[in-house]
């Protein structure tokens, strides 16, 4: 399917609540002769939905896991009969009404998560979906983080609500149109979550593959306790944590740095039993009973560490944001059997990536406390 | 990452019933491949056995001469380990000159036996990849291959064997210690790891549920000459492109015996028995390594982007064994 090019008629900032006025946007469809403004669909109950580049929600061969999945809404009795991501359009079965009960409804999808409409909408980076009504307010939002796709169980719960009998609590009320509301928010919003839990046959289709990280779901939680920088912090986290972000997000210490987050950078280097390591690439449980320092526990209270010192004697940094893991990092190598060169510095500093390139000021400083001067070979390299 | 309960053990025997119970189970150690792969969506298991606290991570020493580096010892202490450098010293540079010094305090020898290719689309849960998901096609073969495979491919699967320390460890006649519900095995190396053929799921003969518990290396006193010469991209910090892991034992300029063994070009580990036999025997000499060299690369296949690496694989046989013939015995 081709991507659907997407530009804003409509600039207002900040996450959009249900009942307020859907900003306009348009869609070039198919080979970019057509074009689809929301505006144009007024009087029509409108699907917005905002995915990652590439993703199309609207393949054949999904059709029938909607269908399953729809059947698990009590009172509702309506079937997809075809999702058209090129016109746009979901069309549907009001099996309540009987077999003949055609609708369709209108899909604006391929909406990119990290375009400008996004951003307008407040949903910049995130899978989301808004159900748009007849009169052009917003009726029914859901977006989910970025990476990630709506979670099953939210969808059937959130969706629940809304179906054919329920308490109707949003700001939603339209009565006429109501079911095609219900089963359109419910068959795009499936549309979006099953590929998380439905793998399509390889080789079908047109050749393309796509899938969607698994869904954000949550572990049970597991009670931990770090040690760090001399104080123990008791912690109840989900097994997923890894010691980096438990040191962010759950103690605060966010002198850590997460750069790449796959053990590539080294602006997570902390130090494990007196060892530097990537924190980004250990579970904060695997470090149960074992003593960690991290770039606020290095000085001796007021009194800098030294190579903290030789980084601002030496100019080691220049943005800074690499310099907390360079320092973990130098301060475990000087208890390390390295070389005496420049070259064996820079060899035990790879795991350090600096984007501004300070490196040379980073050997300086490094040097400098082990008390080795600089060659001439390094001088003129 | 995908949800997943987690467990730890302090007893072998108790790490292989928990992972008994469990489907979808596995064990961690250093983490550094597992946890990457996790957060890519690539390995997504339902339960983790955290391993670390179990008692693998000595060197000791063993009868008749021999070491056993137990799984959980980490690369870094393996690398710097007195007596790896003075008998196994191909060992050592193999070790060390593989990822970054955090990592090698993070790697286990068991975790590196293990750790997995870095190509590009087994990495990319959006691509098809026969490894990852068996039957859904390899897109390296017709695409971006020049870090791939040049020897031991097939037509599932081109994806290179990323390990350092597992080619020195061929070189050195290694093997790998188990425990399962069956009891202990003892696997060589050599046939530790399979080539992908129909089957690129299956990188090793490892059964689920088994357990690295440690790799025993024997008495091999011609290792003292050995050596590992990687080429890579960077000065450091990246994979082989092609290295070579080998050790001459050389007796009044002939050579008795010798180990070569490459990495960065082969599907796993590629010992070039072939290479050795032609050095059997013969005077050292440069013309001698080339010829040994080109038996080595003997059936490369090349792809787009990678025919580089036939000849980039010889010249660093050549100059390894060069090197080493040149050391004092």
């Amino acid at each position: 399917m081709k991507i659907p090019q997407v530009r804003t008629l409509n600039t207002e900032g900040g996450m959009l609540p249900v009942g307020s006025a859907a900003p306009d946007l348009f869609i070039e469809t198919g080979c970019g002769s057509d074009t689809v403004s929301l505006s144009g669909l007024k009087g029509q109950v409108v699907v917005l939905a905002f995915s990652r580049p590439g993703w199309d929600p609207a393949r054949d061969e999904l059709k029938s896991a909607y269908n399953r999945a729809l059947e698990q809404i009590d009172g509702l009795d309506i079937r997809i009969l075809h999702i058209d991501s090129d016109q746009q359009s979901i069309q549907l079965a009001d099996r309540a009404n009987g077999a003949a009960a055609e609708v369709n409804v209108a899909l604006m999808s391929g909406i990119d998560s990290f375009g400008s409409i996004a951003e307008t909408y407040g949903v910049y980076g995130r899978n989301a979906l808004f159900v748009v009504d007849e009169r052009g307010r917003i009726a029914w939002s859901f977006a989910a983080p970025s990476g990630a796709v709506p979670r099953p169980d939210d969808l059937v719960s959130a969706l629940r609500a809304l179906a054919p009998g329920a308490k109707l609590e949003a700001a939603y009320s339209t009565r006429l149109t109501r079911r095609q509301f219900v089963a359109a928010a419910l068959a795009t919003a499936f549309a979006l979550a099953l590929p998380a839990v439905y793998t399509p046959a390889y080789g079908q289709g047109e050749g393309t593959f796509t899938s969607i990280p698994p869904p954000i779901a949550t572990a049970a939680e597991i009670k931990v306790t770090l040690n760090i920088n001399r104080s123990d912090y008791p912690l109840s986290i989900d097994p997923r944590v890894t010691l980096l972000d438990a040191l962010r997000e759950n103690i605060g210490l966010t002198g850590s740095k997460k750069g790449c987050d796959h053990g590539q950078c080294g602006a997570c280097t902390v130090h494990v039993d007196g060892r530097r390591i990537n924190s980004c690439l250990t579970l904060a449980a695997m470090c149960r009973g074992k003593k960690i320092v991290t770039i606020e526990g290095l000085a001796d209270g007021e009194k800098l560490h030294p190579l903290q010192s030789a980084f601002i004697e030496h100019d080691g940094f220049q943005c800074g944001y690499c310099t907390p893991g360079q320092i973990m990092s130098a301060a475990a190598l000087l208890t390390e059997p390295i070389g005496n060169a420049d070259s064996d510095v820079r060899e035990a500093m790879s795991g350090n990536i600096c984007r501004c390139g300070a490196y040379p000021n980073i050997v300086d400083a490094i040097q400098d406390v082990r008390g080795n001067r600089k060659t001439e070979e390094a001088v003129s390299s | 990452m995908h949800p997943f309960t987690y467990k730890f053990a302090t007893e072998p025997h108790l790490a292989i019933k928990a992972i008994n119970s469990e489907p979808n189970a596995v064990f961690l150690a250093g983490g550094t491949t597992l946890i990457d792969l996790m957060k890519l969506h690539v390995e997504n298991p339902d339960t983790v056995n955290d391993i670390n606290d179990l008692p693998l991570s000595k060197i000791t020493e063993i009868p008749y001469g021999g070491i056993r580096i137990g799984a959980l010892v980490k690369n870094s202490d393996c690398a710097h380990s007195q007596i790896i450098r003075e008998r196994y010293p191909v060992l050592s540079e193999a070790i060390l000159s593989g990822a970054s010094p955090q990592l090698r305090n993070m790697a286990t020898t068991g975790g590196n036996l293990l750790q997995k290719t870095r190509c590009y689309y087994y990495r990319d849960s959006s691509q098809p990849c026969n490894k990852r998901q068996p039957g859904s096609g390899c897109p390296a073969i017709d695409g971006v291959n020049r870090i791939h495979a040049v020897l031991g491919t097939s037509k599932h699967c081109i994806a290179v064997n990323p390990s350092d320390m597992a080619v020195a460890l061929t070189a050195l006649d290694a093997e790998v210690v188990t425990i399962s519900s069956k009891g202990e095995r003892r696997i060589p190396i050599d046939a530790f790891y399979l080539l992908p053929g129909d089957h690129p799921e299956r990188e090793n003969v490892l059964s689920p549920g088994e357990l690295i518990v440690g790799v025993d290396l024997a008495p091999l006193p011609f290792a003292k000459r050995s050596h590992y010469l990687k080429v890579r991209d960077r000065a450091s910090y990246a994979f082989a492109l092609a290295s070579a892991a080998v050790a001459l034992d050389i007796e009044n300029g002939v050579i008795k015996d010798s180990r070569i063994v490459m990495g960065g070009v082969g599907t796993r580990p590629w010992r070039a028995y072939e290479a050795e036999r032609i050095l059997k025997g013969k005077p050292v000499g440069r013309d001698l390594f080339k010829s040994a060299a080109e038996a080595g690369l003997t059936g490369a296949k090349q792809y787009k982007d990678n025919g580089f690496k036939v000849e980039l694989a010889k010249r660093t046989v050549v100059r390894a064994l060069t090197t080493i013939s040149e050391m004092p015995a």
